[in-house]
């Protein structure tokens, strides 16, 4: 059984659609974030003193107190891994041909959703992971400059 | 039911395209009010937010994305949304949160962000006609907007060259605001009228400019209120009201909807003779057809009559009543629900003669702002005094 799944009697329709582009600007935060990302490597976090929180992706400001974070920190390529789930259907639910695994990695007070590359059977809740980057000359400012988590052994 | 007055306000310039993402927006608003009543996030009891079409920002659930911006971090959050109507509905909502006795604090925030739809936010309204009768057509809002002000222009005699002067009045006042988009203190009617034809009527510079902006503003029970600032400005009155969903039935001369939503804030604020007992009128103002529109549902004019105020000058600054000395947002800006929120904000500095150049003279007692949307129908208006 599929999402797709039809059912026969359903009545009559007709199909339209709601047609959306958008331009998003990476923001006050996310300029910082991304460039140092793309240009060296870095996964940046913002510290709120007043808070004591760490945000990773680093904020522009602290969502607790409303503060202005101008403490940014380095937070290392190396997180540890909070959860995962291996799915096996796509997002119309058919199969896939090789399980995917996605996994939240935090870092300071946050985190960051990727992909992992492992043996599932390896995993282990509380585990060092580790980000691995594309070349610096193919990143573009994205999530996906991180190609993947990996299992992190110092 | 509690007094409910207005102690603090912010907002951000409105621009065409702002480098802020929506949650940044809506910090940057926040944070300026709360340093304008000096409160921090722990003396707020609740949040309101509200922004317009999802559509523009380009996320789901924008109201609820943004949140941590707007202060919603840990509080009882609530997102209204009606359309253009959401920058006067959503302090409407954070009266009644306070009102209620249910919050004594109350920090109300709008946001939008236009600038994200792409390649223009006008395509963001494709998709809210009715998708049997209308949308195969491609409507879009300027179809809408240019067939009720020729309706409006044909049933009165209505002349272009003095709607315009509705236009330059608001973007000559929005010169003096240091957060406008389009002030220019030295536009002519001849300006407008040689502006781009859109949809005849509708020119280039009879619309208002998509935006990128927020404002916020801080909301207090009496006897906080009393203890926080010696000059609170109050809600004396609210209203809201819908007209029919079928813009096709509604009549297109005369707003029922601002009708209706001004006869239950003034009643609410004991207003017999809003022509007399209004000193400053913030109409919404997406076109400058709409403000007269806009005027004589508010009662402040008899029907087709409201480009008098414009002509006889009344409406300046430092006329009988002036409207949209902000500079409204033909000429502030038009960050939908941020625009709306701009109007109370206005009011709020007026009314405490704090609003420097723009300041109304005479000591203005009191102030109506209103604001018009959802498909068209939707009529909000709040009455505020000192
Ligand atoms: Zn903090």
């Amino acid at each position: 059984m599929t999402f797709l799944e039809r059912d026969p009697l359903a009545p009559q329709a007709w199909f339209g659609n709601l047609p959306a582009a958008h331009r998003y600007t990476y923001g006050l935060a996310g300029e910082r974030f991304f460039r140092a990302l793309k240009d060296e490597g870095k996964i940046l976090g913002s510290y709120c003193p007043k808070c004591d929180r760490t945000y990773v992706p680093a904020t522009a400001f602290c969502e607790r107190c409303l503060g202005e974070l101008t403490d940014w920190r380095d937070m290392g390529l190396v997180g540890e891994l909070h959860t995962f789930t291996v799915l096996y259907v796509d997002v119309e639910g058919r199969p896939l041909e090789t399980p995917q695994i996605v996994g939240l990695v935090s870092f300071g007070d946050g985190g960051i959703v990727h992909f992992l590359h492992a043996d599932p059977e390896s995993l282990v809740i509380g585990m060092p992971m580790r980000a691995v980057l594309k070349p610096p000359h193919e990143r573009q400012g994205s999530i996906l400059d991180i190609q993947y988590f990996e299992p992190f052994q110092a | 039911m509690r007094k409910v007055a207005v102690i603090g306000a912010g907002m951000t310039r409105f621009v065409r395209r702002a480098l802020e993402t929506p949650k940044e927006l809506s910090w940057e608003a926040a944070r300026m009010a709360l340093e304008s009543c000096e409160l921090t996030m722990d003396d707020i009891d609740a949040v309101c937010f509200g922004t317009a079409p999802d559509a523009f920002d380009g996320v789901h659930m924008n109201g609820e994305y943004a949140s941590d911006g707007a202060g919603g971090w840990r509080k009882p959050f609530m997102r209204s949304y009606v359309g253009g109507g959401t920058g006067i509905f959503v302090p409407i909502q954070g009266w009644y949160h306070v009102a209620s006795g249910m919050f004594d604090v109350v920090l109300v925030v709008a946001e939008e962000k236009m600038s994200s739809y792409y390649p223009h936010a006008q395509a963001a309204f494709l998709t809210i006609f009715d998708h049997t009768t209308e949308r195969p057509l491609g409507p879009n809002l300027l179809w809408i907007f240019a067939l009720e002000m020729n309706r409006y222009m044909s049933t009165y005699g209505l002349k272009k060259e003095d709607i315009a002067r509705v236009a330059v009045l608001h973007k000559r006042n929005a010169a003096a605001h240091p957060c406008a988009l389009l002030g220019d203190a030295n536009i002519t009617v001849e300006d407008v009228l040689n502006s781009e034809v859109l949809a005849w009527p509708v020119q280039r510079l009879d619309v208002s400019p998509v935006s990128d902006g927020a404002v916020a503003i801080v909301l207090a029970a009496e006897h906080v209120a009393k203890r926080l600032t010696d000059k609170p400005v109050w809600i004396e009155g609210v209203g809201w009201h819908l007209d029919t969903a079928y813009w096709t039935n509604r009549d297109l001369v005369y707003p029922r909807y601002v009708e209706y939503a001004a006869r239950m804030a003034y009643e609410m604020a004991g207003i017999k003779e809003p022509r007399k007992e209004i000193h400053i009128a913030e109409p919404y103002d997406p076109f400058d057809y709409k403000a007269l529109h806009h005027l004589e549902g508010l009662q402040l004019a008899p029907r087709g009559r409201a480009i008098e105020l414009y002509l006889d000058g009344t409406a300046e600054r430092d006329g009988d009543l002036p409207i949209c000395p902000s500079g409204g947002l033909l000429g502030v800006g038009n960050p939908i629900a941020a625009a709306g929120l701009m109007k109370i904000a206005e009011l709020f500095w007026q009314l405490r003669g704090e609003a420097g150049e723009r300041q109304v003279p005479g000591n203005p007692r009191r102030g109506v702002a209103q604001a018009w949307g959802d498909l068209m129908q939707v009529g909000t208006v709040v009455v505020m005094g000192r």
